[in-house]
Order: structure tokens, then sequence, then C-alpha cells
């Protein structure tokens, strides 16, 4: 299997974010190829006593960018958005 | 809150104080308040930033200064009320301890106000100088005469020579060997003869002219003239004489005498000014003896004055002396320029000063604490009361205008005068 840090990368801190932790929902930006339920294994698997409720997914397309004449694209990303069920410890997050 | 105060040296003491732990959370919580409008954190417009994503970015240390700002003078405070002290100089702070969920504890060196151990300051006695303080005739003719000058009037001499005290209108065109030079010629120009205004030689000269007449004045600069080309050097003057005018001063009879006064005789006007004079002297007498019993009380007392104090008061002083000069269009800067002095040596002038005044005021301080003198509200009614009344305004606008601390300078202002009043009626000068 793989490595569950390879489907997390890094969690979602701005305003919205903190929002949601309120409602006990995290968000972390994953590899755009995992899928919810890699997902809520990976979570599991990496924040001890963490249960998992639900998983929803969104994909954010890369923006085009320019350089010159060069025109590229940044990568697209995938944001899934983790909803912890009640009986769950939260997650703490001490990453900048 | 807990604070305790222990004695190091004579004046200086160590003020320790440890306030509730509720307080720095208040003041954390007040400082983050104040922070956070100021850091920009991505993902985060300005200000929105949680207090936890703050903490963990910048860790709880970044608020301690600011919260210390806000918690540091409400503590000090309020543990100079508790323990009573009475600083008079900034603390030299230091922080044991502060931390989030503990409570703050400092300690702050500070100067007191010194204990004065008084001592006579009841039954004192002054040498009153009192030839200083006599209206003596002359003093009363001096002052005729001086109202006597100021009633005079100017008048056109038309055939006569000019004499001491005269006023003339002169042209005047100065040569030195035989050329004119720069800033010798004026038209028109009045002077008062014999008043010493222009180089000596010259106002002496012109005695005995008359009106319209020209003359020649041979002068020699003074060596110390300001202008260097000029200093030592003989010259010649034009001078053309317009016209001479005589203060004619009014005679001295009853006339006079209803002229400048209500009075109908000259008699009477002289003995209203006698009054007046010796109103003014047993003022000044007064007044000496005031100041010199309290000199007196002061050097009798017993004071360890601690060196910050007089430092204060000589800045006080400074203040002043610069708002001083500042009317006359000067500044500290301009003057040390001037009379080439350095401020340092200024401070050490004013430092004799100082100390009396310090030693003064602390001793009169301990005279009203030992003789429970009060002051009540009555009686600063009616003073502020006068103070309008003077000054020709509401009374409303003068309290406005006065403030709080404003009201409270008047009430010590009273306390200190009935000090001395009791100093003055317990000494030997009190008939």
């Amino acid at each position: 299997m793989k490595d569950p840090r390879d489907i997390i990368h890094r969690p979602v801190i701005t305003e919205q974010s903190t929002e949601l932790m309120e409602q006990g929902k995290y968000v972390f930006e994953v590899d755009v190829r995992a899928n919810k339920v890699e997902i809520k294994q990976a979570i599991e698997k990496i924040f001890d006593g963490v249960k998992v409720e639900k998983v929803n997914t969104m994909r954010v397309p890369g923006k085009q960018k320019r350089y010159g004449r060069f025109t590229g694209r940044t990568p697209e990303r995938k944001k899934a958005i983790v909803k912890l069920a009640p009986d769950s410890k939260p997650i703490e997050i001490f990453e900048a | 809150m807990k604070a305790s105060f222990e004695k190091t040296e004579k004046n200086v003491g160590i003020l320790t104080v440890e306030t509730d732990v509720e307080a720095v959370n208040k003041a954390l919580d007040q400082a983050f308040k104040k922070v956070v409008k100021k850091v920009s954190v991505p993902g985060f417009r300005k200000g929105k930033v949680p207090r936890f994503i703050f903490e963990q970015r910048f860790g709880v240390e970044a608020l301690y200064e600011d919260a210390l700002e806000i918690l540091l003078p409400e503590a000090y405070e309020a543990a100079i009320k508790e323990t009573g002290i009475e600083p008079v100089d900034r603390p030299e702070i230091d922080i044991e301890q502060l931390e989030k969920g503990k409570s703050l504890i400092f300690k702050a060196k500070v100067t007191v106000k010194p204990e004065v151990k008084l001592g006579e300051y009841k039954g004192l006695e002054v040498e009153v100088p009192e030839d200083d303080f006599k209206v003596t005739e002359e003093n009363v003719e001096a002052e005729l005469t001086k109202m006597q000058k100021q009633q005079g009037q100017l008048e056109v001499v038309e055939d006569g020579a000019v004499e001491n005290g005269d006023r003339v209108i002169i042209d005047f065109e100065g040569f030195m060997d035989g050329e004119a030079f720069e800033g010798g010629k004026a038209e028109k120009y009045t002077l008062e003869v014999g008043s010493g205004t222009f180089i000596p030689g010259f106002e002496e000269q012109l005695l005995g002219m008359k009106a319209g007449e020209e003359k020649e004045i041979q002068v020699t600069f003074p060596e110390e003239y300001h202008a260097e080309n000029l200093a030592g050097k003989p010259a010649t003057f034009k001078v053309k004489l317009h016209e001479i005018k005589r203060l004619n001063l009014p005679e001295l009879d009853d006339e006079f005498a209803q002229d400048v006064s209500e009075f109908d005789t000259l008699d009477e006007l002289k003995a209203d000014i006698e009054k007046k004079l010796q109103d003014r002297a047993d003022t000044e007498r007064k007044n000496y003896i005031r100041n010199q019993l309290v000199e007196q009380a002061a050097e009798k007392a017993e004071i360890d004055i601690p060196p910050v104090m007089i430092e204060r008061e000589v800045d006080h002083m400074l203040q002043q002396f610069e708002q001083q000069l500042r009317y006359q269009g000067l500044d500290l800067k301009m003057y040390l320029e001037f009379t080439g002095q350095e401020e340092e040596k200024i401070r050490e002038q004013f430092k004799a000063d100082a100390e009396k005044k310090v030693r003064a005021d602390l001793v009169l301080e301990a005279i009203a604490k030992a003789e429970n003198i009060e002051v009540t509200d009555e009686e600063v009614e009616q003073e502020i009361n006068q103070l309008a009344e003077q000054m020709e305004r509401d009374v409303e606008e003068i309290r406005r205008w006065l403030g709080e601390g404003g009201v409270e300078r008047i009430k010590e202002q009273l306390i200190t005068k009935k000090t001395i009043d009791l100093l003055v009626l317990s000494s030997k000068n009190a008939a």
C-alpha cells in the first residue's frame, strides 16, 4: 500500500478552513489521484484515534501562467474536506 | 494582587509585585487584539487571524511585550497605592516572570520621597532689615518725578541752544579721510542728547547748537567699536540740526495733582503715593519674612534628598527658563551659543536653587502632615471663585480650564499657604 503521507500532502489553513474546524471538518490538499476511501484510511493512519465520518473532495484546476512568450499551467490540485465522527479525537495540526 | 516594598537604601527600595493570573490573560487578550490588526498570514485577511493560528506561527512570546505595556502601568499604580509609597522618579523595572496562564511577577527599583526629620519650626525668628522696607521722602519724590516726566510734553524750542536731555532732529553724514563710509548717513534722525546712543563725543558736541545750524563734528571711534574698519579711527561728521524739542515738565502743584489723579491737592497725592509705596513695602516685608521662615525651617530639618529629585527640579527650572527665552524670541540653543555656555554649566548653576526648593517643599509638606493641616472643599471653592473674579471669567469656565489636576494643585497651594501662615503665626515675628 502507498504511504499515507503520499496521499495527504498538507493541511489547508485559511479563514474558511479554520471556520470549518468548529464543525469537525478539516481541509487537506491531497494527491490528485487519491479517492475518498484512500483519503479516509490515510487520515486515520496518520492521526491517532481519529475516526472519519465522511470525505468530500474537489478538484482545483491549475491556472494559466505566462512567462514571456511561453504559456504554462500551475499544477492541478485536489482538496478534501474530511468530516470526523462525533466520537473522534480532534486533529491537531502543527504545521505552518 | 500582591505587592510588598522593601527598603534597600535610604530612599531607595525594591517593590515586588505579583499580579493575578487573570490580569495577565486579560492583558494578553488585549495585546492580541492590538497586534492581530498588523500581522498578515497567508490564507487570512488582515486582522482575521484566529488566536491559535497566531500563537502557532509566532509563539505567545510575541504578545508579551505588548501585554506588558498594558499590564505594567496598571499593576505599578495599584502596587503603589497598596504599599502607600511615594515614588519620585520612574522605576527601574525587572520582570521576573511572565507566562501565559501564570501570574506576572516583577521587581521595581524605586526612589521614594525621603523621610523628613523636622527640626524646630515654631518660634523661629527672622531678622528683618527694616531699612529696606521703609518708605522715605526720597522714594515719594522719585515717584512724583516719574509721573512728572510722563506728563511732560515735548515742545519745539524756537530759538535757543541744545541742552542735555533735549531731543534733536538731525541729518548727518560721516566721512573718514574725506570719504563717506557706509552706515554713516541718516536724515531726520531723532536723537536724545545725553542718552549715550551715539559714539562718545558726538552728542557732547551738539550742545549749544541752534536750530538750522550746520556743523562739522570731529570724533574718534572707540577701540572696541563693532565695525572693525571704523574702530579706533577718527572721523568727521557733517551735521545739520533741524529742530530742538524739549520736554516741558509741568509744575508740581495742585493742578498737576488734579491732572494725574482724582485728588485735589498735591499733598493728598503725595500722601496717596506714600501709602501705596508703604503697602508695597509691607507686602514685600511680609514675603521676605515668609521666605526666610521657610528657609530656616528647611535648614533645621534633616533630609536626605535623593539626587533624582534635584535633577527633576533642575529639569523643571530649565524648562521654565526656556519658556522665558521663548518670549524673547530665543530658544535654549541660541542662548547657549550667545553666552558661550554649555547646558551642563547652567544645570550646575540651577542646582543650588533646585535643592533649596525641593528641600523647602519637602519640609512644608512634612510640617503640614505633622500639624494636620488640611483644606476643605469649601476653601478650594472659594479660591476658585476668587480666581474667576480676577480673570473675569465664569466659575464654570475656570473649572473646566483647570481640570482635575488644576484643582488638585490649587489644593496643594492652599495647604502650603496655610502651612506658611502657621510658621509665621508661631514665629517671633508674628506681631
